[in-house]
């Protein structure tokens, strides 16, 4: 298949009329099957191992010490009052706030008709329900009598006779949260099918043909499909990007609505989305630079991809930085002894280090990112996006340890940690990496059919190319 | 699956019937001009393949737009009033009698569908929109089928990579192999191919029908299992798969104290055997101080004589003396005549008005008068004059033998007349004589409420019945 020489053609040149293509090499159909394919058909980088080994190991770790909690109790960990929720909630949000740029790619930025998201949504939808696992975790274990979790939801119990609470942010979560999982689970496998398809035309092996063939529910790409699809396909993204905003507003909802100084604001919930899609741009690409590299996919994921997401990750900065600072001015103006003396305490207070941290990582290193070499060198990206993920983690823990210096200075404690509450930080990484390996090994990394839907081919020769167009096939022409 | 068969050759003959015409084009706009032109050659029954959604391929062949949007809406609509209404059923209303919901005011919100309800709503709203989108989607389009000619077809395994295809269907009006294949062959067709349907694929395997047999048999096992279960008896304990809050480890009032020994040589916790444990010494329970004497118990503060020696010997937890009785005299003189006053000597100074947080009222008077129906009336009798039920049942009782009963004195006797409310309060609260006492029943509120309106029952000018004090004669 010819088509225009793009070879030629280097991401550098962003002059206006001439956008950077968003596949590079000339690749044409095939070519793109033979690489996404590739990465499932070829042996896995000699480097696949042994990370998989530490992660499974990590995850193993992670669930020797859920069963330690659950046997023991919740007492292995450092909460203790004042400081009832510590590392648990704080790393629900971190992993719940990962999650957020999966959506974010491939929800919002589908409806915006950004097409430059086809190469990274996949891979980054996956990252988004490896992370609510993960962030559904923690709330999960800590909730003491496990065996009787079901009370989470309405279920009728006959001697009980109670219900949920449904005035309360804390089951605001739950249905939040699960409906986040579910959805995000449902669009991911739903785009996943005609490639999962493209797996079963090509499997050698009797059992991938038998999975494979499961997975793509006999899909032929008939157009009267394609065409419900993309219909389906658009429902969904509109019906996930009010999702993914109420989602991380809700988390949030868990802090404002309560009554404590520093957390009952109204900025909560716009700054915690905005916090969520930050770290979540930031594991998207301390992910794919690595990923991109390893199983050759540059042409792909080109520097485009990862120079408009470090530019996200930049203005998502800004906007937490700014968050940041209107706190602080909200609190000085305020006038209220307590509002002010919890800010005072969360820059200058016992864990005025981790304020520190909050603030370079998050706020002051992504500025990096107006240099044009800083955004677009990969492996200078990942160091930038590794500190990123550190702050907001940081972020999540200056918040939650308000609660270390509570009304009564008398109960005032300084929280620590146990070994159990750290090694239960890194189980969950674990865990998450173990997921993405796998899905890496046995999923279609690029969404195939959606990265050939922007190839410009040789009859209408325009870059950038066109994308799903919903039901309105002819607009882009 | 069907489509790992694929190498097999294709059988011929009878066992074998074509359902339509498939042409291959290698590239998609070569698709999008032979869709118009199918269309335009009058086709109506034919479907075109390829690996991603083709641009204007649904004006080309007609394809109307999907109805979907609808069906989620009205998905979506559902769930938003499922979810408001759970809400409300499960916060608001408990007045069903099976699976009661749980009205509770819980951090000053309403019970009634407010903003606090809206995250649900909305979550609930979302969810049930994107199971029917997806759910419906599939529907919509007959998926998932597993077994399909096309997958058969080799050829056509690129069609989820870099190919395109249009098959033309053999029960088209319009469809003619020959003229078909021409066609096809015109629109730049660079393959053409008949799609086969394996006959063979549709016969049952003959161990289906074993296995159906003996699936059918081992499905009826766990209902005839259960029929039995349910139809004999059993003494075992009900099974309680999850105990929610049934059993816990505690212990109880007035149980023993745990045995931390063994059963040989006990060991208890404590030394005195008991599980319960005395306060400490000087301490008090919490709402247990009542320091207003007049309140709680009656009298003016600091009157309460100390423990009384003299009139100890018969029990009586207080020197109560009839009016007739000795004790009166070999005490301390009375300042007062207790037939008067109703102030006893060795007794506390009882208040003579209705001690302050108590507010006189109709109300008041009202509840003292519900309550005295309740509490007082099955001995007093409604009008006090002591002809209540149970009295007049042990008298009768006690007049054959069978019973020892002191009659239940009448409240308009004089002696109980000149009493301030103080006392009566007292004697509601501790008994008096062979009454019992009521502290533990009544609030102490409502003793104040039931002392008030005995003294308006005083009001009234019943007189006492006559002959209300000695057993009354056999009534047989
Ligand atoms: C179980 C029957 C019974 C009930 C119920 C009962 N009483 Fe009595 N009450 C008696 C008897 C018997 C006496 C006479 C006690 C004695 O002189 O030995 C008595 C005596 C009294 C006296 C006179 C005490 C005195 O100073 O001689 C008063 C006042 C009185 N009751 C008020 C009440 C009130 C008010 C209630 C309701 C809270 C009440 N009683 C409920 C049986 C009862």
């Amino acid at each position: 298949m010819a088509t225009v020489d793009l070879t030629s053609l280097d991401n550098t040149i962003e002059d206006g009329k001439h956008r950077a293509p968003l596949v590079l090499g000339g690749m044409d159909y095939s070519d793109v099957t033979d690489a996404v394919a590739g990465v499932w058909e070829k042996k896995q980088p000699a480097i696949w191992w042994p990370i998989f080994g530490l992660a499974v190991s990590l995850t193993m770790l992670f669930g020797a010490l859920i069963m330690h909690l659950f046997f023991t109790g919740v007492g292995v960990w450092g909460n203790n009052n004042p400081t009832y929720w510590a590392f648990d909630i704080v790393n629900f949000v971190f992993w719940v706030g990962i999650g957020h740029a999966g959506t974010l790619i491939s929800a919002i930025l589908f409806l915006f008709r950004q097409h430059w998201r086809t190469s990274i949504n996949r891979a980054a939808e996956a990252m988004t329900i490896f992370a609510v696992v993960c962030a559904a975790t923690f709330p999960g274990i800590h909730i003491g009598r496990i065996w009787v979790f079901y009370w989470l939801f309405p279920v009728p119990t006959e001697h009980l006779a109670m219900w949920p609470n449904f005035r309360s942010p804390l089951l605001w979560d739950v249905f939040a949260v699960g409906t986040y999982a579910t959805t995000s689970l449902l669009f991911w496998y739903m785009g996943m099918v005609p490639d999962l398809a493209t797996f079963r035309d090509r499997s050698k092996s009797k059992i991938g043909q038998f999975v494979y063939g499961l997975l793509s529910l006999g899909w032929t790409g008939s157009a009267r499909n394609w065409h419900r699809y993309e219909m389906a396909y658009t429902i969904l993204a509109a019906l996930a990007t009010p999702l993914v905003l109420s989602v991380h507003t809700v988390v949030s909802f868990d802090f404002a609505v309560s009554q404590l100084p520093g957390w009952h604001t109204t900025i909560f919930p716009p700054y915690f989305v905005a916090g969520a899609i930050f770290s979540g741009f930031a594991m998207v690409v301390t992910l794919l630079v690595p990923v991109r590299k390893l199983y050759g996919l540059e042409n792909l994921i080109t520097i485009r991809h990862l120079e408009n997401m470090n530019k996200i990750i930049m203005a998502t900065g800004l906007m937490v930085g700014t968050a940041y600072s209107i706190e602080l001015f909200i609190a000085a103006y305020s006038g209220v002894a307590s509002e002010q003396f919890a800010f005072y305490n969360r820059a200058f207070g016992n864990f005025g280090w981790a304020y520190f941290i909050m603030f370079t990582c998050n706020v002051f290193i992504p500025q990096l990112f107006w240099f044009k070499w800083c955004r677009t060198t990969p492996w200078f990206m990942v160091i930038v996006s590794i500190f990123v993920n550190i702050g907001m983690w940081f972020e999540r823990f200056v918040i939650i340890m308000a609660l270390c210096r509570d009304f009564i200075p008398g109960s005032w404690f300084y929280y620590r940690p146990t070994w159990v509450d750290l090694m239960m930080l890194i189980g969950s990484f674990g865990l998450f990496f173990t997921l993405f390996l796998l899905f890496c090994r046995y999923l279609p990394v690029i969404a195939m059919s959606e990265v050939k839907n922007v190839i410009p081919h040789a009859d209408h020769g325009h870059e950038g190319g066109h994308g799903h167009e919903g039901g309105h096939p002819a607009t882009s022409h | 699956m069907a489509h790992s068969h694929s190498k097999q050759p294709k059988p011929a003959g009878p066992k074998s019937k074509t359902i339509g015409l498939l042409a291959q084009f290698d590239d998609p706009d070569s698709l999008v001009a032979a869709c118009e032109r199918a269309r335009d050659a009058g086709y109506e029954k034919f479907d075109a393949y390829s690996p991603f959604p083709v641009h204007g391929i649904d004006p080309a062949m007609g394809i109307r737009r999907t109805r979907l949007p609808f069906f989620v809406l009205a998905i979506g609509l559902t769930g938003c009033l499922v979810a408001l209404a759970m809400q409300y059923y499960t916060n608001a209303m408990d007045w069903t009698k099976i699976f009661p919901g749980y009205a509770f005011y819980i951090s000053g919100k309403p019970l009634e569908i407010s903003p606090a309800n809206i995250p649900v709503t909305f979550e609930v709203i979302i969810l049930s929109s994107a199971f029917a989108t997806f759910f419906g989607m599939w529907i919509f389009n007959r998926l998932p089928q597993f077994a399909n000619p096309l997958h058969r077809i080799d050829r056509f395994r690129r069609a989820t990579n870099d190919r395109f295809f249009l098959m033309v269907n053999a029960d088209d009006s319009k469809y003619d192999a020959n003229r078909t294949r021409q066609q096809f062959e015109e629109w730049g067709a660079t393959a053409i191919e008949n799609v086969d349907m394996d006959l063979t694929d549709q016969e049952i395997p003959k161990f289906f029908k074993l296995a159906g047999i003996v699936g059918l048999f081992l499905l009826l096992v766990p209902p005839v299992m259960i029929f039995r279960a349910y139809g004999s008896t059993n003494r075992a304990p009900r099974l309680h798969v999850v105990p929610d809050m049934d059993w816990q480890d505690k212990y109880k009032a007035q149980q023993t104290s745990p045995n931390i020994g063994t059963d040989k040589e006990p060991v208890y916790l404590y030394a005195d055997d008991r599980a319960m444990r005395a306060p400490v010494a000087g301490t008090i329970a919490r709402g247990d101080l009542q320091e207003d004497d007049r309140y709680y118990r009656g009298y003016e503060p600091g009157t309460l004589p100390p423990p009384a020696q003299p009139v100890a010997a018969d029990g009586s937890s207080a020197s109560f003396v009839s009016t007739s009785g000795p004790s009166a005299q070999d005490s301390a003189p009375a300042a007062q005549d207790p037939a008067t006053t109703g102030q006893y000597p060795g007794e506390p100074d009882w208040i003579e008005t209705v001690p302050s947080p108590f507010v006189v009222s109709e109300t008041a008077i009202a509840r003292g008068k519900q309550r005295f129906e309740i509490y007082c009336s099955v001995c007093h009798g409604y009008d006090g004059n002591g002809n209540g039920l149970v009295n007049k049942r042990a008298l009768a009782l006690a007049a054959t033998g069978q019973a020892q009963w002191t009659t239940a004195k009448s409240l308009h006797d004089p002696t109980v007349k000149v009493q301030p409310i103080g006392r009566i309060f007292d004697t509601i609260s501790n008994g008096r004589n062979s009454m019992g006492p009521y502290k533990a029943q009544i609030p102490v509120e409502d003793r104040w409420a039931i002392a008030l309106y005995v003294k308006a029952l005083q009001e009234t000018g019943i007189q006492p019945a006559a002959g209300a004090a000695p057993p009354a004669a056999p009534q047989q």
